[in-house]
């Protein structure tokens, strides 16, 4: 009797376990990865396709259902999908070299993985720069309508999902490389060079001298110019299925490369109701910024009839914007953002930047997006440009240089206003493990790093299973790094205690320290990167993993996938440029890394009296800023003397012979007005000393080299930018002449 | 003398030729498109907005109201061209200038705007979902109290106005709503006051009058702003001590008063900074929130 009692309760618990299992659908999709051609900017190019589509097919589940998306990678180079924001088996997170090799052409990887969460997220390539040419898409998670969070009201809306990204007409490989030699082009194209005879017509000459009296070339909001931004690949669209008073949920996420983007609605406020995938407890604004890689759900309303009202997309630094239009019939169009007024930017800048290098908060303690010191370049909130008087050394900004604005009534988002409907305090009673980080960087060799060190130049951070993991992050940076944390869900310390907001991203503006602590709970070796593409590229990044957790067995030799990791911001990059003048040819090229920089530069005249000339330096930076770089060279000379032309050096050093070739070894500084200082020993015991400072940005497309040196040596040029290779170029050299040409460079 | 007018007269027509020839629009594709305007400063308007240098020119009828367009298919379209026109405040069908731009127009050019239309008081779903209890469930119900009259609501809700003038730097609505002040703190009576505001106010009672009356004296905002930090300290005590219907945030800025710091009261937590104005609008914290 007893026995059987047993058997029927252990039938019934079989059967239970059964129906589990069932209930665990599974949903499969196929992703096809295929080279294509775009029309996106101002002519074709080549970019990635999925599916046949841009941005890649929107991927929809349910909470509880198993994912089983198995990509066929028909590229001429590898590939791999991140799926953004999700919790799931590290060895199904989609980064190559860390926690899977590479999906190779012509293959088919399977990623398996069972559906934990809800909300709104994304996925994309994290292989090189392929995300910066199509491979983003949305990845919609939904709610069990059985789910005690059901929002009634919000989660039974209809949903959109939305992917917000931009074109680049330029190979991304070569706008990384371009952003490593400190081009202004993009700068020139966006109109923000911010040169001198700019900075004297609005009346901010002073501004722009003190700038670069502290080292800093032009400020700007964004590294890249864009072509094209883009709602789910379209500049302009609509959505013709509401009408008036429908309430449309739009799933939006950031799949830009590095384009932060401000939400502006035609129709009234925008009420953001989820963060990240998370949901937060609905907050009317008037527009908010969506960070790199960030997602935000909003509800907008369509107030009238026959009526579409634009949802504005504008990038951060205002060029651009794209829009879409909600409803059907006419266009009710919005005031787009109007221009940012840079100098002011500038002055606020130099306000906070000490000389050396370091970033000045004066007291005020800033945190979690809440003060937005680019404020100051906002027309709408600090009023319209006017023509400044320039005040220098009065230090301390007073409301004379602004106008006051009737529009500062504007709501904008920020992270202290996100707060979770339910608790998200963590495990109590669990060891705390607090670390800290200062987000640093360099802008004019495009150097991003956590506390002045790349991902190649550290080990993997070692958290233990169940720990309490707590970050403070200070931005010591001049720019906003949106920082993404891999495979966890982080609460965000913003003053709303025990229903702190949880997110994957923060945003984190200069001079911000902002906290977040989550639960070390899922092994395997996990990314926490700026999701900025070019600045992970360059190395702005750690790997956290944990201790004694077993090998990911996708990774079967975990060495030499660590160098393949590593080789990425261990990278080199070249640049070259030849000046092809009447006197002569000029010239230099360089190849630098995070570290290192060897040049090497020629002096070509037409004849022997004019002589040849070539130098070249091995050197290393060395600091946070890179001013200093001591260096190892090779000079080699031939030139026709006159007998009766001996010359001197300013230290009575003779140069005496017509070939001269030696070693050297000296330093080169970078002093304030970016004047580059260099000295230098030679093997014939002869010294140099020498002041350069090129490309001083006189108006929007010229530019003044000057040099001088103790061997009595100097140069002026002029130059005019015609495009991103070309310019025209007039110089005065004391070898050669006058010359005038034409300047390409690479 | 002759001869040089001669010259000039035929410089003058190689130029106008050169830019007649400048405006050849290629590709062209012309249409006619209704834009809705009033008179000859909206024509202008129109077309400046409209016209790009050898990508588009419009020419629009003030009495038809009937624009014909002319672009280079190839390097634009006609939305794009509408589009510029309703940013410069002229509806058309295809789109709706934006209020702000409306507003912007000479009061001559602000013509009917027929094509817009009128927003519904109450939008259908909203009744609907009213009915249904299912109202999102952010716009929660509010339950109307009444409460009994607070003596110093007024004073507050003055105070409030004076430092929302003050954020906006408007000096002349700054000295209006302390005045304003100043009655209300006149007006009120002490004897209904409950025992702890009672004590609070007869000692702030001097100040608030002092600071309310300088305030109002003056439209130097810079001036009025030394005085709104003691004014704010003076109006925190008492706050401190009176019932609220609803939280106000106590905050602070650092650098406001010469790097010494100065505090303000405000009902919104988020940061509005009355000591500087646009410049450092957001600058400052929530440091107590006094329910």
């Amino acid at each position: 009797m007893k026995n059987k009692k047993i058997k029927i309760v252990g039938i019934v618990f079989l059967l239970f376990i059964s129906k589990i299992i069932f209930a665990q659908k599974i949903v499969r999709y196929d992703l096809y990865v295929r080279d294509t051609i775009v029309n996106f900017g101002d002519k074709p190019k080549r970019a990635i396709a999925v599916n046949g589509q841009i941005p890649m097919p929107t991927l929809t589940f349910t909470e509880g259902e198993i994912a089983e998306i198995y990509v066929h990678n028909e590229l001429k180079e590898s590939t791999s999908l991140h799926w953004h924001g999700l919790m799931l088996p590290n060895k199904e997170d989609g980064v190559p070299y860390l926690t899977q090799m590479p999906i190779e052409p012509n293959t088919t990887h399977k990623y398996v993985f069972p559906i934990i969460q809800h909300g709104t997220h994304w996925y994309h390539s994290h292989s090189g720069l392929q995300e910066q040419i199509g491979m983003y898409g949305s990845f919609v998670m939904l709610k069990k309508p059985s789910d005690p969070t059901f929002r009634k009201g919000i989660d039974d809306l209809p949903s959109v999902p939305i992917v917000l990204s931009e074109w680049t007409d330029v190979n991304p490989n070569n706008v990384h490389r371009m952003l490593h030699n400190a081009t202004d082009w993009f700068a020139v194209q966006k109109g923000t060079t911010q040169s001198y005879a700019e900075a004297i017509q609005q009346g901010y000459f002073k501004t722009k001298v003190a700038n670069e009296w502290k080292r800093m070339n032009a400020m700007d909001v964004s590294d890249v110019y864009y072509n094209k931004f883009l709602i789910n690949g379209k500049n302009e669209s609509q959505l013709y299925q509401f009408k008036a008073g429908d309430k449309v949920r739009l799933r939006i996420s950031n799949g830009g490369a590095s384009t932060y983007f401000w939400l502006n609605y035609a129709g009234g406020k925008i009420t953001v109701v989820a963060n990240d995938g998370n949901d937060v407890a609905p907050v009317e604004v008037d527009r908010l910024i969506v960070a790199v890689s960030e997602t935000y759900d909003v509800i907008v309303t369509i107030p009238a009839n026959k009526t579409a009202y634009e949802l504005l997309v504008t990038s951060e630094d205002r060029t651009k914007s794209a829009s879409l239009y909600i409803g059907e019939g006419i266009k009710q169009i919005i005031e787009p953002l109007p221009k940012l007024k840079y100098f002011e930017g500038m002055k606020m800048m130099n306000d906070m930047m000490k000389m050396n290098g370091n970033l000045n908060d004066m007291g005020m303690s800033m945190s979690y997006n809440q003060m937005d010191m680019n404020v100051v370049m906002y027309p709408e909130i600090t009023g319209v440009a006017k023509k400044v008087s320039d005040k220098m050394g009065n230090m301390k900004m007073t409301e004379d240089d602004y106008t006051s604005n009737k529009l500062s009534e504007i709501i904008t988002l920020n992270y202290s206003m996100l707060k979770s409907p339910t608790k998200t305090t963590l495990p109590k009673e669990v060891p705390i493990r607090e670390l800290k980080f200062e987000l640093s960087g360099n802008m004019n060799r495009y150097v991003w790093s956590l506390d002045n060190k790349v991902v190649s130049e550290t080990d993997k951070i070692l958290i233990k299973k169940g720990e309490n993991v707590r970050i403070t992050i200070y931005n010591g940076s001049m720019m906003r790094h949106p920082m993404h944390l891999h495979g966890h869900d982080f609460r965000i310390i913003n003053g709303q205690g025990e229903y702190a907001p949880l997110k994957n991203i923060i945003d984190i503006m200069p001079m911000e320290t902002d906290v977040l602590e989550f639960n070390a709970n899922a092994e395997g070796d996990w990314f926490f990167h700026c999701h900025i593409l070019y600045h992970m590229m360059a190395g702005m990044g750690r790997v956290f993993t944990y201790e004694n957790q077993e090998a990911n067995p996708l990774i079967s030799n975990p060495k030499s996938a660590q160098r393949k990791l590593f080789a990425e911001d261990r990278k080199f990059h070249f640049m070259a440029e030849n000046d092809f003048a009447t006197n002569g040819n000029d010239g230099m090229a360089m190849i630098s890394s995070t570290r290192w920089s060897i040049g090497t530069e020629w002096r070509l005249g037409y004849n022997a009296m004019h002589g040849y000339e070539t130098e070249t330096h091995i050197g290393r930076y060395i600091g946070k800023m890179q001013w200093f770089m001591p260096f190892v060279g090779f000079d080699w000379r031939y030139r026709k003397i006159h007998e009766d032309a001996i010359e001197k050096s300013f230290f009575g050093q003779e140069s005496t012979k017509d070939i001269r070739s030696v070693f050297s070894a000296g330093f080169e500084y970078t002093l304030p007005m970016l004047i580059k200082a260099q000295a230098e020993v030679f093997t014939n015991s002869n010294f140099r000393l020498q002041l350069e400072r090129m490309d001083i940005p006189v108006a929007k497309r010229i530019r003044i080299d000057l040099m001088w040196n103790t061997d009595k040596e100097y140069m002026a040029g002029l130059r005019y930018i015609i495009s991103r290779n070309f310019s025209f170029k007039t110089h005065y050299d004391s070898d050669m002449g006058l010359g005038l040409g034409v300047n390409l460079n690479y | 003398m002759n001869k040089s007018i001669i010259k000039i007269v035929v410089v003058i027509t190689v130029m106008l030729s050169f830019i007649a020839c400048n405006a050849q629009i290629k590709n062209a594709i012309t249409e006619t498109v209704k834009i809705y305007g009033n008179c000859g400063m909206c024509k202008k308007t129109i077309e400046n907005a409209g016209n790009s240098k050898e990508i588009a020119k419009i020419d629009w009828n003030v009495d038809t109201k009937i624009a014909t367009l002319t672009y280079d298919g190839k390097k634009t379209n006609k939305d794009a061209v509408l589009k510029r026109i309703a940013l410069s405040g002229y509806d058309s069908d295809t789109f709706l200038a934006p209020d702000s731009a409306y507003s912007k127009l000479p009061t001559c050019c602000q013509y009917d705007r027929v094509a817009k239309v009128a927003v519904e008081t109450k939008s259908k779903t909203e009744i609907i979902l009213e009915n249904q209890g299912k109202h999102a469930n952010h716009l929660e119900t509010t339950t109307v109290k009444i409460q009994k009259e607070n003596q110093l609501k007024a004073v507050f809700d003055t105070y409030f106005e004076v430092k929302n003038a003050l954020v906006k730097t408007d000096g002349q609505t700054v000295s209006a709503k302390a005045t304003a002040l100043l009655l209300a703190i006149n007006a009120v009576k002490m004897d209904k006051l409950t025992a702890g505001e009672h004590a609070i106010w007869m000692n702030v009672l001097k100040n608030l009058n002092a600071d309310a009356a300088y305030i109002a004296a003056t439209k130097d905002v810079k001036n009025q702003r030394d005085h709104f930090d003691t004014l704010s300290n003076n109006i925190y005590e008492l706050i401190k001590v009176s019932k609220q219907e609803t939280p106000t945030y106590y905050q602070f800025c650092p650098m406001a008063n010469d790097g010494k710091g100065a505090n303000w009261l405000s009902k919104e937590n988020a940061v509005k900074n009355p000591y500087y104005g646009a410049m450092m609008l957001s600058c400052g914290k929530t440091v107590e929130i006094i329910n």
